[in-house]
């Protein structure tokens, strides 16, 4: 594949010292909004980079990102200037906007329009009515750049979601844009894949010569192919010197409380010492002090009961073993010998799994694509029943998370969603409102659960969960795609839901988030659990899978 | 392609016929066989289109898969054939009497040859699926519409999409558990789920109109289609010599119907050298598979 910015340009002249993107006093209002999301804007990004732009949700960075894009730049009063490549935005139409910048998405089912793979990839050509020998040049080499000739002629509704993805990045490629803006592309995928498509995003960069914006809120996984970073805070848009400095750990709980934090990281330190000593930039080892204390001050009473009052050498195996018999726990949810398979021509999803989840504790179930995470909490909410083994429920009551919230979601008003359980379940509006105040969202009612972000979605779906009081919570990969402060507040919500007594089981990708979280965490794959430890063994003896 | 992947995607699935051509002759055979089939009432004829019918699913689908079919295939011609005598009274040799009706040979035989050309069309119908997949379809519409070629191909790819959720959703309001909570209702909960489908499916489509949008859907007067098959020399030179080998078939059917009749007393068919081409015609598929077969060992 020839280098994109070694290709003829059409439109305006264009040197190499151009910058790829140029904005200068840009302002813009939603309509109806009393304040600009964006109040006179000023960036460059240099051609040839790999740029980020972090921020918090609301920030204004798809705004931003939309408004270089005329064809899907969102209706509101605008002021100031933008160009791509030294043409103005304003003056491209849709040919000219798809030829020279492309955007990716952040959830991959939402993106693809066609069938099969080869006419997904083939889709905008169509669009630009290009010759059908011309298309078949591209398609061939733009697969072969990607390596995904293997894939072509699946249908693109059986393709993982990280292949889903690398698939659209791929489609947009196929018009050959000069600059590639990408919303928060990695947030809907697990490591595995987030990583694969990180580095297909890399070659596009250095192999191609194409300007990269990636807009995100967590650019850890991304700081080591970044050129450059920028943030978005107030409207306004500004260099980050030390790229490195993204990179450090965000906590969950926020206040420090010594004790087994700060002994897990000690049994962790094997690891991380060791990368420190080769100078290493990994972000984590730069700020050790920011990774202790993992639990908050409502949790610290929790804390003293059960934890062992003397932090002697034991102390971090004891750590994980939080949970005592004298804590109110209830009957343990188990499965045993547990064998699944979906139909007759399937292989085995579940391969005589034992498990057993004690209540009063938050449980993490971890493991790659397709190990069988969702079929085993399947298995627990009784929605499938298993062929061979016995599921033995400690728990009275049961609720189920999906993977994505919209799957609950029914109503017009955030208030009715909450209220929908309400005369079945036996609660009332003072307990609802309560309830979505605890999660954060007070002074949202009226609002429609569409109009949320995905972050405020999630906790309504969890807020609605957990009115009906199910003693065991199940959730599937709770914390996708959210930002900082939903994962705070959904962590907990989760702790909160152990120490009273429930049974918390998560299927999940975020392994930060299970360290910090889960009382233990259980390692599936092939069928069975692997290894079932609390978070302290489980991160010390794992080499290649780590938070 | 490396090899395991060859095997991975063709191993145990037969190669249709004609499966090296461009769609456009497939598609001539399949038309110009099923309107034969369906338009040639005379026992002969229906016979041999039965025949070529039967061995190309012998031959692509197996005998278990095709004698299988038969299970429900032979009853209806025995239906068909029982039951239009008691519709249709006319011809000539008496059989015997139902109560006032009096049952002929002649309708008897009229309809035993219905259902042989209903289970013939069924067959063929079998054959064109397997001949003419979805893609090939769609590379045959896009030239003329492809627009509308790109509906169905977005059609095909949400159906499943659509599908896979609904179960969530289902699975979703059945892992609720509290005691005390009235069972529910499954069509108030089917309702439900259509609801909750509704909105998802409409603030996807949002998003799903920018992506297209993006890549520049709607940039030219007219799209273009991407086709996976060219058409080639040798398939033009194929399709001249079917469209010739297909009107001699033709002719032969329109004689032969035509000089045919049931009513009021059967005709009797003479041995013809037409039959052998109109024979030909149906077997085609089934020795393009055989030199397939042999071809790869």
């Amino acid at each position: 594949m020839a280098r994109l910015d070694r290709g003829p340009v059409s439109g305006a002249a264009c040197g190499p010292d151009m910058p790829a993107i140029e904005v200068r006093s840009l302002s813009f209002a939603y309509p109806g909004a009393d304040a600009a999301v964006l109040e006179g804007l000023d960036w460059s990004v240099p051609q040839g980079a790999f740029a980020l732009l972090v921020g918090g949700t609301g920030s204004g960075k798809s705004t931003l990102l939309s408004l270089l894009k005329p064809e899907i730049a969102p209706a509101g009063e605008r002021t100031g200037d933008a160009r791509v490549l030294g043409e103005n935005v304003a003056d491209m139409d849709v040919r000219a906007s798809a030829e020279r910048v492309g955007y990716v998405f952040q959830d991959p089912e939402n993106q693809i329009v066609c069938e099969t793979v080869w006419h997904e990839m083939a889709f905008g050509l169509e669009n630009l009515g290009v010759s059908r020998d011309e298309m078949r040049r591209r398609v061939a080499e733009t697969s072969y750049f990607f390596g995904l000739e293997d894939w072509l002629h699946r249908d693109t509704d059986t393709l993982s979601g990280g292949r889903k993805q690398l698939l659209s990045l791929a489609a947009v490629l196929a018009l050959r844009p000069r600059v590639l803006l990408l919303d928060e592309p990695t947030s809907q995928l697990d490591p595995v894949a987030e990583k694969n498509f990180l580095h297909a995003l890399f070659r596009v960069n250095r192999e191609l010569g194409c300007t990269v914006v990636v807009a995100t809120h967590q650019p850890r996984p991304m700081l080591e192919y970044a050129t450059c970073a920028y943030r978005i805070e107030g409207g306004r848009v500004c260099e980050v010197a030390d790229i490195a400095s993204l990179g450090h750990r965000e906590e969950l709980f926020s206040d420090e409380v010594s004790g087994w934090g700060a002994s897990r990281r000690a049994k962790n330190g094997v690891f991380s010492s060791a990368s420190g000593q080769l100078g290493s930039l990994d972000p984590r080892t730069g700020a050790p002090g920011a990774e202790k204390g993992l639990k908050s001050d409502k949790s610290g009473e929790f804390e003293a009961q059960i934890l062992p009052q003397d932090d002697s050498g034991a102390s971090s195996r004891a750590g994980g073993c939080r949970i005592l018999p004298k804590m109110h726990a209830g009957p343990a949810t188990t499965l045993a010998g547990s064998w699944f398979r979906y139909d007759r021509a399937s292989g085995w999803v579940l391969r005589g799994l034992d498990a057993a989840f004690s209540a009063g504790a938050v449980h993490a179930v971890v493991g790659g694509n397709g190990c069988g995470k969702s079929t085993m909490l399947s298995v627990l909410a009784k929605t499938v029943k298993l062929q061979r083994g016995h599921m033995e429920r400690g728990a009275g009551s049961a609720a189920l998370l999906p993977q994505n919230p919209k799957a609950l979601l029914v109503a017009e008003t955030v208030r009715d969603e909450l209220m929908e359980w309400a005369s079945t379940c036996g609660y009332d509006e003072a307990a609802a409102r309560e309830r979505a105040a605890s999660l954060g969202l007070s002074g949202l009612d009226g609002r429609h659960p569409y109009d949320l972000s995905g972050g405020q979605r999630q906790l309504l779906a969890l807020a609605k969960l957990l009115l009906i009081g199910p003693e065991l919570l199940l959730l599937d990969e709770p914390t996708k795609g959210l930002d900082l402060a939903s994962r705070r507040i959904i962590a907990c919500a989760l702790r909160d839901h152990a120490k009273a007594g429930g049974t918390v089981i998560m299927a999940t990708h975020d392994l930060d988030f299970a360290e910090q979280v889960a009382d233990d965490i259980a390692m599936m794959f092939d069928g069975e659990i692997a290894c079932m430890e609390p978070p302290t063994d489980f991160f010390a003896d794992n080499v290649f899978y780590r938070a | 392609m490396p090899v395991d992947n060859i095997q991975e995607e063709f191993g145990g699935e037969p190669v249709a016929a004609f499966s090296m051509s461009h769609p456009a002759v497939p598609a001539l055979y399949i038309v110009l066989t099923l309107g034969l089939t369906m338009f040639s009432m005379q026992p002969v004829l229906i016979a041999l289109s039965l025949a070529g019918g039967l061995a190309y699913g012998f031959a692509t689908r197996g005998a278990a898969h095709t004698l299988g079919a038969l299970r429900w295939q032979l009853p209806v011609i025995l239906i068909i054939a029982l039951v239009n005598p008691l519709f249709s009274a006319s011809g000539s040799t008496e059989l015997f009497r139902i109560g006032m009706r009096v049952v002929y040979l002649e309708s008897m035989v009229y309809g035993l040859c219905m259902g042989g050309l209903f289970v013939a069309s069924v067959l063929w119908f079998e054959a064109a699926a397997s001949m003419l997949e979805y893609d090939k379809v769609l590379a045959l519409l896009g030239n003329a519409a492809p627009v509308i070629a790109l509906m169905i191909s977005m059609c095909m790819r949400l159906i499943p999409q659509f599908l896979r959720r609904g179960r969530t959703v289902l699975a979703v309001q059945d892992a609720i558990d509290v005691p005390g909570r009235a069972p529910t209702d499954p069509v108030r909960s089917r309702l439900r789920a259509s609801s909750v489908l509704m909105g998802w499916g409409m603030e996807d489509s949002l998003e799903r109109a920018d992506a297209m949008r993006s890549r520049g859907w709607g940039a030219a007067t007219r799209r273009t289609t991407y086709a996976r098959y060219r058409l080639g020399r040798s398939d033009v030179a194929a399709l001249v010599e079917l469209a010739l080998f297909g009107a001699a078939a033709v002719a032969v059917a329109w004689t032969a119907t035509t000089q045919y009749s049931f009513y009021p007393q059967l005709s009797v068919p003479a041995p013809w050298l037409g039959y052998a081409v109109y024979a030909a015609w149906m077997v085609l598929p089934c020795v393009l598979h055989a030199i397939d077969e042999k071809r790869f060992g």
